[in-house]
């Protein structure tokens, strides 16, 4: 298995782009799944990602970012009127990453200068870019934060460091000759979309390389039918729900008067 | 474990048939929908709440069908009275939705459902635990109902008066129109099919005969809901079909069971424990907005 991964990682940087003024997208690296499918035993899934660190002495850290795409985003913060808990300070967000792990080899702060981390968007709080003032009393901070959090109770957000060694289990596992890999739990409610795996070569907090690969998450069989009925004829979709909900009701009247 | 497609997310099939199940023996048993039951027990279990509310509608479309069939055998539907309040249900839908889209877009929306549910939840359900309690205690004591039907009230003095013969009714038009209005708009934002509430104003308000409430107000409930899952499944795309076939099968079986039951109770003591289930349901709304937050931000929109 080793082998063919390794001639994965030695074919990829035939795809390797570069764009000016910026690093070589030359990185080695792919995605094992090109394709996530999600049919009605859908529980959730994974990206395994696999990379190749050229350097020789094997210097250097790995970044693993997957992102789903980016959304619009409101959060408010409650406020106490009248003895009751009303939403207030409403700030929105004009985009925020609907999913986004971050896999990385030392915690990012050892890895990459604070800037470098802003840049690349390497961790969620840098994703999310805000639309409006924060109300007096609070900062951009606090609402990153806030929902930073709120996204990572839900599964959607993850941030884990370090090295699978003999015995801890961690966020990159690094192999013989300097193959890499890293596996992201896709859990279930995390958007079914087009989600954008970047991975990156850091060494001596220097950005060197990285690679940007797409994986599609998509609705097969009866998940995708039902799917597209409701998004394409939304009138008959409704109109199927209620026939659906006099034909059980009858059903049932019907059987239960026999029985 | 199933997943559901618009919802996005799996689910026990087992669990949601048992609580589609609990709700609908429940439903059957006092003669309401059950919408204001199903609806938050979705979103304990993780359904995001655009969609227990929209999908909560089909279960509760498919026992009021189910209990229309029984009534109707038992010749107990109004069928005047519950066009009109049909007709009037229609229009509160359009408040409602209208009304629904511009609390969502305030940020309110969660607040005020909560509002709502505590001050309907908790008023309706001690008026309901209080009149049966004077029932039972009188009639303990002398053996006659204190709840006497034909006293006038404002219904019979408004113009536009109108027959209806199954209730044995002569009353203006205006209350029933203004009423389904009303539980049209609570409808659409709460996604409940309002017969909690309506059933106790047919009976204090318009004063119906007990025996033709119950399927009257399936009547006007199922019209209210099959309107409202066609709407929201052309304005939100949040009606879960594979979620709602579950609710529905098990909805129906449970009603069933809570029918024979009912049958055998006697009217004050449904009102007594549908007065209970109401009062304790109200009890988590006071929590939600009362209790001090463990987390002071909230998510808007985007689940």
């Amino acid at each position: 298995m080793l082998a063919a991964l390794a001639l994965l990682a030695f074919v990829a940087p035939a795809h390797a782009q570069r764009q000016p003024g910026d690093v070589a997208r030359d990185l080695p690296a792919a995605v094992a799944e090109d394709r996530i499918s999600v049919g009605s035993d859908y529980r959730g899934s994974s990206i395994t990602v696999f990379g190749f660190n050229p350097d020789r002495r094997g210097r250097g850290d790995i970044v693993v970012v997957v992102r789903g795409p980016d959304k619009p985003a409101t959060l408010m913060r409650k406020r106490r009127v009248f003895g009751l808990w009303v939403n207030g300070d409403r700030v929105a967000f004009a985009s925020a990453p609907t999913f986004f792990a971050v896999l990385s080899s030392r915690s990012l702060n050892e890895i990459a200068p604070a800037a470098a981390i802003r840049r690349y968007e390497l961790d969620p709080a840098a994703s999310a870019e805000l639309a409006s003032q924060t109300p007096r009393g609070s900062t951009g901070a606090d609402y990153r934060a806030a929902l930073v959090r709120l996204r990572r109770a839900q599964g959607l957000y993850q941030e884990q460091a370090g090295v699978t060694g003999e015995t801890n289990q961690g966020a990159i596992t690094l192999y013989r000759g300097g193959l890499f890999r890293a596996v992201v739990r896709l859990p279930a409610n995390a958007p079914i979309d087009e989600y954008q795996v970047d991975t990156y070569l850091f060494r001596d907090r220097r950005l060197i390389s990285s690679q940007r690969t797409p994986v599609n998450i998509a609705r097969i069989g009866i998940e995708r039918n039902i799917h597209d009925l409701a998004n394409q004829y939304p009138l008959f979709y409704g109109l199927l729900t209620v026939l659906l909900a006099l034909g059980i009701g009858w059903g049932a009247a019907a059987l239960f008067r026999r029985s | 474990m199933i997943y559901l497609p618009i919802a996005e997310m799996p689910v026990n099939v087992l669990l949601i048939l048992l609580v589609s199940g609990g709700v609908g023996f429940v439903s059957g048993l006092v003669g309401v929908g059950g919408g204001f039951i199903v609806t938050p027990s979705l979103i304990i279990l993780g359904v995001p709440a655009p969609v227990a509310v929209a999908t909560g509608l089909s279960q509760v479309a498919a026992t009021s069908f189910s209990g229309i069939m029984t009534q109707t055998r038992r010749r107990s539907v109004d069928w005047r009275m519950g066009m009109l309040l049909s007709i009037g249900g229609m229009i509160g839908i359009s408040l409602g939705v209208w009304l629904f889209q511009r609390l969502l877009g305030l940020g309110q929306l969660d607040l005020v459902i909560s509002l709502l549910y505590l001050v309907l939840l908790a008023g309706v359900g001690w008026l309901m635990l209080a009149e049966s309690y004077a029932v039972m205690r009188g009639r303990t004591h002398r053996g006659v109902s204190i709840l006497r039907r034909p006293a006038r009230t404002i219904a019979h003095r408004l113009p536009f008066r109108m027959l209806f013969p199954r209730s044995g009714l002569y009353i203006s038009v205006i209350p029933p129109l203004t009423l389904g209005l009303a539980i049209g708009a609570l409808a659409a934002i709460m996604g409940v099919g309002g017969g909690f509430i309506l059933i106790p104003a047919m009976i204090y308000l318009l004063r119906m005969p007990t025996n033709v409430v119950v399927g009257t107000s399936l009547f006007q409930t199922l019209i209210v809901t099959s309107l409202l899952i066609i709407v929201q499944a052309k304005a939100t795309t949040t009606i879960d079909l594979v979620l709602a076939s579950l609710l529905m099968l098990g909805g129906v079986v449970g009603a069933q069971f809570g029918a024979r039951l009912g049958a055998r109770l006697k009217g004050e003591q449904i009102r007594a424990l549908l007065g209970v289930i109401l009062i304790l349901a109200s009890m988590k709304f006071l929590a939600d907005v009362v209790a001090l937050p463990q987390e002071t931000y909230v998510l808007g929109d985007g689940w």
